[in-house]
């Protein structure tokens, strides 16, 4: 065993120090090796083919080389010459080493989520699927916005076309704005983007008055239209009960015409069949029901929108990065270009 | 629709004829290359006469299906072609390699249905078009490359030893290639931060390692692996234009193989 050996005041005796400096930057000098950089281009193109091939699901066949890489370069950066002549390179590499740990910072802190939104009532901050990174916090009810209505185009054989949604908000001073979002224009609330999606159908509305207790509106969200144009039906629980009853909505108008354009909208015509139990009820609208556990009135057919829900603070810098690491590498061939000309004297002649 | 393609079939007989006359040229040692470049333009006139028809007609560029992204990338490859063509003279006699490399994708153009596809809501977007013409200058670029791996890669056989004689030397080709690989890494990276941002916008991410994005990364990592390769060793020219091929058949298996065969949301409709 070999110990450090130490002078009688407790310091490193200078030659010490030297060797460990010595070992240091070679250790350093051999990890910055531009050989290594090759071999480890070849290494993040396999593990990306592993990732791809591999159902993406190994998330570590990415981070690894890259990490490798950054190491690589880092100790490049500390120990080649070159950077030091040639700045817009450097600025380049160091570009890129800000991309990787905003793209880290990004994973930490992103969101993706689902919301359903009834057209005519508000979005109050619930999701119906999240996706976010470990220090994700989802400020929930403080994100607010009302929901008016959506149009959505189709061409014909059912393509769809542009979603418009009308929608109101207020701001942070209380002001209150309206605007339309769509599929790639985001309503965007505390660097939270709001977009529509194809995932919307038809809300059948109530209003439930329970035994003994305050009336409440509500409504039920039929699966989405025209993908699941045959299943339009729902099974659902009387709130503030245990007991669940089945919906169906049922119509015979022709929505998505393939052969023309059209438009998504509500049937004109239509009734809910409503199984609560063993008992079987039609209703159409302004109709009421009488159940067990209270009074039942369907107000009538309206639509619901989903909507895909985005956040990532790092996207602005990430672009601001990439922008940088274009303007360098062109800045970087544009003088080393003007170096040498074009066209010689020879090939001019 | 019909005048369209008439016009078609005329301008892709008028750019194998410039092919013929560029092969000739360096097979018999003549220099018809006033000749080429004004076929080549007559072509490019009636090519971009016809996509801008259908542009009209159609009421959306050139990018759905795989008739008009073989058909523009047609035209804008040439079209950037004929400008180092027009602007770099030593380089001229490439037309002979370049130009029946374009016959391919002609031919491809020629078995495949004009018929009309329909404009997603995700494909109406400014972001969609910068995206698409970053990708025809990186392609271009490389392109204009693969030209001068060509002309050093046939020296290596009987035939291009004196047939190619003319051109500059191995090392000046090699050297004036990678300026041009170096614009297309520029503009392959710019291709790749404008498709991001639309793929923020359509679908809520800028990458998921779809097929497309997959393969158009891994072909952004070899172009950057042979630059790095090129200032690490200084290969031999001949290796270079190896690499310059293999980037060019990464970067053409990419643009055109991928949406070939995929049926994911990114058609990659460059
Ligand atoms: C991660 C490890 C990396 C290291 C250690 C590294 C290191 C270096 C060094 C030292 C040079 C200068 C070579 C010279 O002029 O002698 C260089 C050049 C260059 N690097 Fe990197 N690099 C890395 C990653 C990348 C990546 C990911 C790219 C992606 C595009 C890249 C693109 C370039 C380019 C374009 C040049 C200029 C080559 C030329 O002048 O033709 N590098 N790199």
């Amino acid at each position: 065993m070999t110990m450090t050996q130490q002078t009688a005041n407790g310091h490193f005796p200078r030659e010490q120090i030297y060797r460990i400096r010595a070992g240091v930057w070679h250790a350093l000098v051999r990890m910055g090796s531009l050989r290594l950089t090759l071999w480890l281009f070849i290494l993040f193109a396999l593990c990306i083919a592993g990732y791809y091939f591999g159902g993406q699901q190994h998330n570590g066949l990415i981070i690894t080389p890259l990490l490798l890489l950054s190491l690589n370069l880092l100790a490049t950066i500390a120990t080649h010459t070159t950077f030091r002549r040639q700045v817009p390179l450097l600025v380049f590499h160091l570009a890129l080493l800000g991309m990787l740990l905003l793209l880290v910072l990004g994973r930490l802190t992103y969101l993706k989520g689902e919301a359903e939104v009834t057209s005519g009532s508000d979005f109050e901050g619930l999701l119906n699927s999240i996706d976010a990174g470990p220090l994700h916090h989802w400020p929930g009810s403080k994100l607010h916005f009302h929901l008016t209505d959506f149009s959505i185009d189709y061409a014909p054989g059912v393509q769809r076309d542009a979603t418009r949604a009308q929608v109101s908000w207020q701001d942070s001073v209380g002001n209150t704005h309206q605007g339309i979002v769509g599929d790639q224009l985001p309503l965007v609330l505390d660097n939270y983007r709001f977009y529509t999606t194809h995932n919307k159908g038809f809300a059948a509305l109530f209003q439930w008055h329970p035994q003994g207790a305050m009336a409440q509106a509500g409504s039920i969200h039929f699966p989405s239209y025209p993908a699941n144009e045959y299943k339009q039906a729902q099974s659902w629980v009387l709130p503030g009960t245990r007991h669940e009853v089945w919906s169906q909505l049922d119509f015979d108008e022709l929505i998505l015409d393939p052969q023309n354009t059209s438009q998504f909208r509500p049937p004109v015509e239509h009734q809910l069949i409503l199984r609560s139990g063993s008992e079987r009820h039609l209703l159409r609208p302004g109709q009421t029901l009488q159940l067990a556990q209270g009074r039942l009135h369907y107000q009538g057919l309206g639509t619901w929108m989903g909507f895909r829900v985005f956040y990532d603070w790092t996207l602005p810098w990430l672009l601001a990065t990439v922008l940088l690491a274009v303007l360098s590498l062109g800045w970087h061939y544009w003088v080393k270009a003007a170096a040498r000309p074009w066209l010689n004297d020879e090939e001019l002649s | 629709m019909e005048r369209e393609l008439i016009l078609l079939w005329c301008a892709i007989s008028v750019y194998v004829l410039a092919g013929v006359i560029a092969i000739f040229g360096v097979v018999l040692g003549k220099r018809p290359e006033r000749t080429v470049l004004a076929t080549l333009i007559i072509a490019l006139l009636l090519h971009g006469i016809s996509i801008l028809m259908r542009w009209d007609r159609l009421d959306h560029g050139p990018y759905l299906t795989m008739f008009e992204i073989l058909s523009s990338n047609v035209w804008s490859l040439l079209f950037l072609y004929s400008i180092a063509y027009w602007r770099y003279r030593p380089i001229r006699p490439t037309s002979a390699i370049v130009l029946p490399l374009m016959f391919v994708m002609m031919g491809w153009l020629m078995l495949s249905s004009p018929g009309e596809g329909h404009l997603p809501p995700t494909y109406d977007t400014t972001w969609l078009v910068i995206h698409i013409l970053f990708g025809k200058v990186f392609l271009g670029s490389v392109l204009i490359a693969v030209g001068m791996a060509g002309v050093i890669l046939l020296r290596r056989y009987k035939l291009g030893t004196h047939r190619l004689s003319r051109l500059p030397s191995d090392q000046r080709l090699d050297d004036l290639a990678f300026r041009f690989m170096a614009l297309g890494l520029i503009f392959d990276t710019l291709m790749l931060i404008a498709g991001a941002i639309w793929a923020q916008d359509a679908w809520g991410r800028y990458w998921a390692w779809d097929r497309l994005e997959t393969w158009s990364f891994l072909t952004w990592l070899f172009l950057a692996f042979s630059l790095h390769l090129r200032v690490t060793y200084r290969p031999q020219p001949v290796r270079d234009a190896v690499m310059i091929m293999v980037v060019f058949l990464l970067a053409f298996l990419t643009f055109f193989g991928v949406p070939f065969v995929t049926t994911v949301p990114h058609q990659g409709a460059v």
